[in-house]
């Protein structure tokens, strides 16, 4: 009973610890924080640099099919 | 024993107070949200304490059940590989890696100082957008061919103009799928994260076309030009999305997809019976297109199972109407109301409004039965007219915190107001003639003067003292009747409060700049005092 009720303690005390640890970044928004000041900045950067394509470079056609039924 | 002094007195009056603040949250009055942000960034020094049994709601219901689900979702639309698949679109393109993150911030903009059946109803509403939203990037990045998509999906799938309404693709809903192409890249980005849009506009702008266009158009074309486009279709459907500037912008797009289209318009005049027979003939013309550019036949049934289950997302609508123009229980907030209505009446059938619509009705006959008067210190009934900004939808939130201005409807809720005939082949298609056209923008906004005219009629339906006229300044189809407007608004003694804004381009009128015209009519006008004075004035001109 003892080896059963031990495991399973542990697991209860990990999870109530993972929700208060979650319960303190909900409050203090350190989600939003995080998000704002690392995570957004970065991709900016990381979009800023890509190189793309440039659709201009594309011919325009007037020539194409019409469909009119 | 002796009597308690008055220190003892005033100290058990204080801890008394303190404790029915942090069960119950504090009184309206006493919030102080204003406090709660840090400067410029519209981040919170911490969420608001909204007392133990709505705090917990929405740290579990909303804020965790959201982040899970957020996952959740891309499994459940894409399977296994879902959350690859997004990590690469995310990697790709802007708008999709700067939108998703910071969700759950516009959920906390949106239902800031909302409790108890407000909060839920409304954080549904949030709910099943995000949902939606999820299953269309998925499945435009899962048949996207820039980020290696399957083919087979690449090829059953159809884009469309956002303001084609998705009804016109039920008939081939069993064997394919119809993504609107501006819905999420665009439209969705401005409210979750108001600076990705500029990127669109700016570029749009980079190669020389005017700024004084609508800026929808401009960020429309935008994000092609940047080559921001998931290649997720072999065939697209666009509209002239009811204004001249997108009708530029398709030419643009038309230049830049080098697809087979087939184009149409939402036509101004459409009363003219001669203009719904031409509509008609032009929904039937789009069909044979489709079938004959996938080789998938058109199904009768498929069409007029999606149109009934349609016309039940319209009858409970009309449900949340009558509870909302006729008592003090209707539990959704503004922007809720809004967003989701727009949202979930272009896009047309799908499952998560109807597993929305479901909980809210319980949560609506609960407010009714039991008599919850939803929004108490609302002071005025707003109707909002016109077509509202996009990077500010939120506003209502702050202005019934702040003035207890409760916008209890808007004109974009109220533009589909009619059920599909599915009697009839000729029946239905006539109805769906008509739910074209009367499509965003074209229905009331851009829609003659007798649509637009139908702002005094939902007033007073819906009971409403006060308008808040939205002034799109790039609009040249509502600068149009300005004027109009303002004389009928002194003939009727309607108060109306005037919001300039540039649709999604925060940068002619900020959020701030609104709140100052708003605070000023209340002030100067109205003689009123504000319920929360730390609303009044703070800076978020850096925030999403």
């Amino acid at each position: 009973m003892k080896s059963v009720l031990k495991p399973l303690l542990i697991l209860f005390g990990i999870l109530s610890g993972l929700y208060i640890v979650l319960f303190v970044v909900f409050f203090f928004d350190l989600d939003g924080k995080a998000l704002f000041y690392g995570v957004e900045p970065f991709l900016k950067n990381h979009y800023d640099r890509m190189k793309r394509k440039d659709p201009l470079d594309m011919e325009y056609r007037t020539d194409t099919e019409k469909y009119e039924y | 024993m002796s009597k308690p002094t008055v220190n003892t007195k005033a100290f058990l009056g204080r801890a008394k107070k303190i404790a029915s603040d942090f069960w119950n949250g504090k009184p309206h009055e006493e919030r102080r949200l204003g406090d709660l942000y840090c400067d410029k960034t519209g981040l919170y020094k911490h969420r608001e304490w909204r007392g133990v049994k709505d705090t917990m709601y929405y740290f579990n219901n909303i804020w965790l059940y959201n982040y899970a689900h957020m996952i959740g979702d891309m499994v459940k639309y894409s399977g296994p590989k879902g959350p690859v698949v997004f990590l690469k679109g995310v990697w790709r393109y802007r708008w999709l890696g700067q939108t998703y993150l910071p969700v759950m911030h516009w959920f906390d903009r949106g239902l800031e100082g909302m409790r108890g059946e407000t909060l839920r109803a409304s954080a549904w509403h949030y709910r099943a957008m995000v949902s939606e939203t999820i299953r269309q990037f998925m499945r435009m990045l899962d048949a996207d061919q820039k980020t290696g998509g399957s083919k087979e999906l690449y090829d059953k799938t159809i884009a469309h103009d956002e303001t084609v309404w998705g009804g016109i693709f039920y008939p081939w809903r069993d064997r394919m799928d119809d993504v609107p192409l501006q819905m999420i890249p665009y439209f969705v980005t401005c409210h979750v994260n108001n600076h990705v849009v500029l990127n669109y506009i700016d570029a749009a702008q980079s190669i020389g076309l005017p700024g004084d266009p609508c800026p929808m158009c401009q960020a429309e074309a935008g994000i092609f030009l940047q080559d921001d486009v998931p290649e997720y279709y072999p065939i697209v459907i666009t509209s002239n999305e009811a204004c001249d500037g997108s009708v530029g912008t398709s030419v643009l797009q038309d230049w830049m997809m080098n697809r087979p289209l087939f184009a149409m318009p939402q036509p101004m005049q459409f009363d003219d019976p001669l203009v719904q027979e031409h509509c008609a003939k032009e929904i039937e013309e789009c069909w044979k297109f489709i079938e004959e550019q996938t080789g998938e036949p058109f199904s009768w049934d498929e069409l007029k199972k999606h149109l009934e289950r349609q016309n039940k997302l319209q009858e409970f609508e009309w449900e949340k109407w009558e509870v909302a123009a006729n008592t003090d229980y209707y539990p959704i907030n503004g922007v809720a109301q809004a967003l989701y209505r727009i949202y979930q009446s272009q896009d047309g059938d799908r499952d998560i409004w109807h597993e929305t619509d479901a909980r809210v009705k319980k949560i609506l006959e609960k407010c009714v039965e039991k008599k919850i008067n939803t929004f108490p210190k609302t002071r005025h009934r707003m109707i909002a007219w016109s077509c509202a900004p996009l990077y500010y939808s939120h506003w209502c939130t702050w202005a019934y915190n702040c003035w207890g201005l409760n916008c209890v409807i808007n004109m974009d809720s109220l533009m589909f107001n009619m059920t599909i005939r599915t009697d009839t082949y000729e029946h239905t298609l006539q109805d769906m003639a008509l739910y074209h056209e009367w499509a965003p923008m074209r229905r009331m906004a851009v829609g003659g003067m007798h649509h637009i005219f139908e702002l005094w009629e939902y007033m007073e339906k819906f009971h409403c003292d006060m308008v808040m006229m939205y002034d799109q300044l790039q609009c040249k189809g509502m600068q149009g009747v300005h004027g109009l407007f303002e004389d009928e608004f002194r003939a009727r003694n309607i108060h109306a409060i005037w919001m300039p804004h540039a649709l999604p381009d925060k940068r002619t009128v900020s959020r701030s700049e609104i709140r100052g015209i708003i605070n000023d009519y209340m002030t100067t006008i109205m003689h009123e005092e504000p319920l929360d004075p730390t609303l009044l004035e703070f800076d978020d001109s850096e925030g999403w």
